[in-house]
């Protein structure tokens, strides 16, 4: 199994652990992702990924185990100061203020980042955040929308407009949760250039179904099934690992 | 938003306070009380409005909050002989504190429990200031009037009973409340209540404290429910348990439905027509509570958006 | 008379009350349970079971076919009005929580107010069916209040029965465990709503008919039974018949107790305090939907 450099990891998990009643949903994982990768988790359903990713932008409290951010032991850190620390998270399932304008959408992530402190508070002024509003909507391609409601864009825009909201956010570690989903080819490949555009300023962790996605983007690949993690490596290795390939077609 | 729709939200919102301002001018007397008693009564909806419309916490006992204000402000100048300023300080201080201690118990619930907790809650409240009627006076209640001191304004004094100082003193008071709500719904912090009502785990993910917000909305709310409550016994001079009952709690629910739930406007539309409602229906039939059953069914089945709801969503969307 | 006869009179009380709260609250405990509703309206139902009583004993010569009358009519009648209720109004907004809860309490002034209209607002005695004493050396006990005690038990015996025994029951229990799934065996989950929610009302309604020769027939008596049968509700467990028993007679005896011993209104500020702080404290809220 290949290993990551050996840089200082920005994230990592010890003996993680997640059970529900009697299952384990994910059960004693060690992951390491290096500043700067784009880490692809894949397996089956019910593997774990959501659930794994969950207590690592802080939606799940683990069972057992460690959270580590940039050395420092976050698993008691409430969501959103996992957001302040960088860690942003996008739904699996499209998660927008659906009633809300695609401006009102991405001003809230955007603002977050200004509301550092009481000071900086009463100075908020909206110029800011309307400056980092169209900056996250015009990188994603739909600057001229801004005043549409969310649920009135197509699914595909809708997509677009999570990421932006998530670039709003600063992330340092973004978590995507299966962004591929319901996209057709082209929107699938802007979706790819867009993420290896944040990718240079990011570590993204991308969870995904979608193989030539996660052969295209990834630079390591982490599969998991049934809570474990079963193998690691690059996507060529894993391609060719007999195991994984067990795992998804033993289905 | 940008600034034209800015011009555009203030220019209104102040003229509606200026037509409110000119109105005591022309309003016959009957009428001129009741203005300004559906201002305070609307003052109340707003806290409420706060809380239902910008956060999505529908409660059913905000009457503790007002009651507490009323209390709060009446007590201390029936047995204390507090002036008024003091007084509506008091009762301000007594709803956002009892809004606090009830939020920090109660926020740890939502949706249909939070609304049964309140309700239970406020019943208590009520059934407390039954009990405790050696003090309070319970049902029936007290008056204020001759033991309030007129306000001095550079010496002359404003009695409270004066047609002209009730009424700028319920539009001062309304006036405060509406430009509070508006500049919060402006704010950045408005902005964070609204994403809360619409999906609160993804707000809490973009890195905020849903909690702390719910709270301080729910301390918002109740203060300015305890304002008009304090305001409506210095005003109107009563002092009584029925302001505490499940029916003071459901009104506001029935004002801010009708003038449109998370509006700013909505709240006083809302108030206005149901109390003339009322009004009309009490002088038909002893039964005119029938008026408030029919028109809530009516709007939940047909009209959930209010009348300022509508407007917004047919002709103005931006308003706020 | 002293300190324990005081209190077998104050547990008697208590007793005879609780069976009553029993069948009202297990009316509110199965729409709860089963429609994931809240019913504002639930205490007027009560309230209507008692006026139609007095119309039913007014129409009819002699307490007890008016009783009987009565015990047949007024719960078809409230069910009929909970079945249009369900029908126009709950249905058209699809059971949402929220907006249920504002169109019952709309519900709950338009039957009051209506109720006020056709039958004014004094309040009405009904002679009782049966007329005994039964006598304790201490005291004269009312025959009649054990009727109704018997009575509830049988009422509350049968709902059990139709909730473990039959079709109806069964669908019930399944749309409560899991909606979506009873559906996909083909539970008609509208019907069974209706039914559920006429069911509801008829208990209370019969609740009224039973205790209206004991209380009289007043437009505004019901919303005590209604905080009162929340209260029960909330504490036993919603949907369960054993819970709402068991803490009908809970709260049904120490509210007796306390009322008499201390002041009824100390009493209802305790029992409401005590819901709020069960709601507090309780991970997952009523229906399981909060966070732990």
């Amino acid at each position: 199994m290949a290993t990551v450099a050996a840089v200082a990891p920005l994230l990592e998990t010890e003996a993680l652990c997640k059970r529900f009643g009697g299952l384990a949903a994910v059960n004693d994982v060690d992951l390491r992702v290096a500043p700067g990768e784009i880490r692809a988790v894949i397996g089956p359903n019910g593997a774990g990924k959501t659930t794994l990713v969950g207590m690592i932008c802080g939606r799940l409290v683990p069972s057992s185990g460690r959270v580590l951010y940039r050395g420092r032991d976050i698993t008691a850190m409430r969501p959103w100061e996992r957001l302040m620390q960088g860690i942003v998270y996008t739904f699996q399932v499209t998660s927008l203020f659906k009633s809300l304008s695609c401006y009102e959408n991405v001003a809230l992530p955007a603002q977050r980042r200004l509301m550092r402190g009481f000071a900086a508070r009463l100075a908020l002024r909206e110029k800011a955040v309307a400056e980092r509003v169209c900056a996250a909507l015009a990188s994603v391609g739909l600057a001229g929308i801004a005043e549409q409601r969310a649920d009135s864009l197509a699914y595909g825009h809708q997509r677009l407009l999570e990421l932006a909201m998530a670039l709003a956010a600063e992330p340092q570690l973004l978590i995507l949760d299966e962004p591929t989903q319901g996209l057709a080819q082209a929107e699938i490949e802007q979706l790819c250039d867009l993420v290896r555009a944040i990718a240079r300023s990011a570590t993204v962790l991308l969870i995904e179904h979608n193989m030539p996605v996660v052969l295209a983007l990834a630079g390591h690949v982490t599969v998991m099934d049934s809570g474990r993690i079963i193998a690691e490596g690059t996507p060529g290795e894993i391609e060719r690992d007999a195991g994984v390939q067990k795992a998804y077609l033993g289905r | 938003m940008n600034d034209l729709a800015t011009h555009r939200v203030l220019a209104l919102h102040l003229g509606v306070l200026a037509l409110l301002f000119l109105a005591q001018f022309a309003l016959p007397e009957y009428h001129h009380t009741n203005v300004a008693r559906i201002m305070v009564l609307a003052a109340y909806a707003l806290g409420y409005n706060l809380l239902l419309g910008y956060t999505g916490l529908m409660s059913l006992g905000h009457a503790m909050f007002f009651a507490a204000g009323m209390y709060g402000a009446g007590l201390p100048v029936y047995y204390l002989g507090f002036g008024a300023a003091g007084a509506l300080g008091a009762g301000i201080a007594t709803g956002m504190l009892l809004a606090a201690a009830f939020g920090l118990m109660a926020l740890r619930t939502s949706g249909v429990s939070f609304l049964i907790v309140s309700l239970m809650f406020a019943q208590a409240f009520y059934l407390a200031s039954l009990y405790f009627n050696e003090i309070t006076l319970g049902d029936q209640g007290f008056i204020l009037s001759g033991k309030l001191a007129p306000l001095q304004l550079g010496g002359t004094p404003l009695g409270f009973h004066e047609p002209a100082v009730k009424y700028n003193a319920a539009l001062l008071l309304f006036a405060a409340c509406f430009l509070l709500s508006l500049g919060l719904r402006l704010s950045p912090i408005g902005r964070v209540l609204i994403a809360i009502r619409e999906n609160e785990e993804r707000t809490r993910l973009f890195g905020y404290d849903s909690f702390r917000y719910k709270l301080l909305a729910l301390v918002l709310s109740g203060g300015l429910a305890a304002a008009a409550g304090a305001s409506y016994a210095l005003l109107f001079s009563y002092v009584g348990s029925t302001f505490a009952s499940i029916l003071f709690s459901i009104y506001p629910l029935l004002w801010t439905l009708l003038g449109g739930v998370g509006t700013i406007l909505g709240p006083l539309v809302g108030t206005g027509l149901m109390f003339y409602l009322v009004d009309i229906a009490s002088g038909i039939t002893s039964a005119y509570l029938l008026v408030v059953g029919v028109v809530l069914v009516a709007l939940i089945l047909w009209f959930p958006q209010g009348i300022m709801g509508t407007v917004r969503a047919k002709w103005l969307p931006w308003l706020p | 008379m002293s300190f324990g006869p005081h209190l077998f009179l104050a547990l008697l009380e208590g007793t005879v009350s609780a069976f009553v709260l029993a069948l009202t609250a297990l009316g509110l405990s199965l729409v709860f349970g089963v429609m994931r509703i809240v019913n504002v309206a639930h205490g007027e139902f009560f309230m209507l079971g008692a006026v139609l009583a007095w119309f039913c004993a007014s129409l009819v010569g002699t307490p007890v076919a008016g009783f009987l009358f009565a015990l047949i009519a007024a719960p078809l009648i409230v069910g009929a009005l909970a079945l249009a209720a369900d029908r126009l109004v709950l249905r058209r907004i699809d059971y949402h929580p929220e907006g249920t809860i504002v169109a019952t309490i709309g519900l709950l002034y338009i039957i009051q107010q209506a109720v006020l209209t056709l039958y004014g607002p004094e309040a009405r005695p009904v002679t009782p069916p049966v007329y005994f004493i039964l006598s304790f050396p201490w005291f004269g006990y009312s025959g009649y209040k054990l009727v109704v005690a018997a009575i509830s038990a049988c009422l509350l015996a049968a709902t059990w029965w139709l909730l473990a025994r039959t079709k109806l029951g069964l669908y019930m229990r399944a749309a409560q465990q899991d909606l979506e799934m009873a559906q996909a065996f083909g539970v008609p989950a509208r019907r069974v709503y209706a039914m559920v929610f006429a069911l509801g009302a008829m208990l209370a309604a019969v609740a009224g008919v039973l205790v209206v020769p004991i209380q009289q027939a007043h437009y505004l008596m019901g919303l005590d039974p209604l905080l009162l049968s929340f209260i029960v509700v909330i504490l036993g467990g919603l949907g369960s018949v054993k819970g709402t028993v068991v803490a009908a007679f809970v709260v049904g005896i120490s509210d007796g107790v306390v009322s008499v011993f201390f002041s009824p209104t100390l009493a209802k500020i305790v029992a409401t305090l005590l819901v709020a702080a069960v709601l507090v404290v309780r991970p997952g809220g009523l229906f399981g939907e909060d966070r732990a």
